[in-house]
């Protein structure tokens, strides 16, 4: 568990990937009644999660890599995806009921990834024999 | 972090492009009996800045409904013409109504994920409190 604090570096992925979706559905319930305007949504977390290294293209792979903001808004445009559902007839397909389940989905994501951030840091205390 | 700022953002704005139009809603049912008055509507646009989308959504240009208005028979009105008639407002009450709940659901949703957006903001500050 020392070498590589993977618990807390996949928490903290969970946690941004909640936060990334909850600007996504603001972003649709936003334009909720702009004609024309078709919702987008981002890959659930573990398929990204999964897929993180593989279909990225760019990855840092050393801490001195950085990203331009350029080819990171191209790694998130490349994640988005369109929402399948009717369109009304001004050619809007925001369904604020669907966008307020997801957003119920996110809240819960991001609870569960800070608990187990901040537990995985409770454990870190202990096993240095500091109180919590 | 920023993400969520970002949110927060995008949530004002929908919350007021909302209340925008339903000032507009207002004024329409404000004026449903002033003669000759036509019907005010607005939509939503999206925010381009620098070539790009913001994501943000505001009201666009005020249009007025050119429908026909209709001719109200009332001879002893002062704006009566020779026939007796005058012209009306094209407002429907019904409509606007509509309009004003539809608009006030879509701010409510808007005001849900601002709140949201909020909580999960404080509840990673709570994080660094310990």
């Amino acid at each position: 568990m020392f070498q590589n604090l993977e618990v807390l570096r996949q928490a903290q992925a969970m946690a941004s990937h909640a936060g990334a979706r909850q600007s996504f559905i603001a972003r649709n319930i936003a334009n909720a009644d702009t004609p024309g305007y078709r919702p987008t949504d981002i890959a659930a977390f573990a398929e990204s999660y999964r897929n993180a290294g593989s279909d990225a293209g760019l990855r840092q792979t050393r801490p001195t890599h950085q990203m331009s903001g350029d080819e990171k808004s191209a790694l998130t445009a490349a994640m988005t995806r369109p929402v399948p559902g009717a369109a009304s007839p001004n050619g809007n397909g925001v369904s604020i009921e669907a966008e307020m389940m997801k957003s119920a989905d996110v809240k819960h994501q991001h609870d569960m990834a800070l608990s187990i951030y901040q537990n995985a840091l409770g454990i870190l205390r202990t096993s240095l024999g500091r109180p919590r | 972090m920023s993400e969520l700022t970002n949110t927060l953002a995008l949530s004002a704005s929908g919350m007021q492009a909302q209340a925008a139009r339903l000032r507009h809603v207002s004024e329409n049912i404000a004026n449903t009996d002033t003669p000759g008055y036509h019907r005010k509507m607005v939509s939503f646009e999206d925010v381009i800045e620098a070539g790009r989308r913001t994501g943000e959504v505001r009201t666009g240009p005020v249009t007025l409904d050119q429908s026909t208005l209709p001719r109200i028979f009332d001879p002893s009105h002062p704006l009566a013409d020779e026939s007796g008639h005058y012209d009306g407002s094209n407002v429907d009450l019904v409509v606007e109504i509509a309009d004003a709940r539809e608009a006030q659901r879509s701010y409510e949703a808007n005001l849900r994920m601002f709140d949201q957006a909020k909580q999960m903001q404080a509840a990673l500050i709570e994080l660094l409190r310990r």
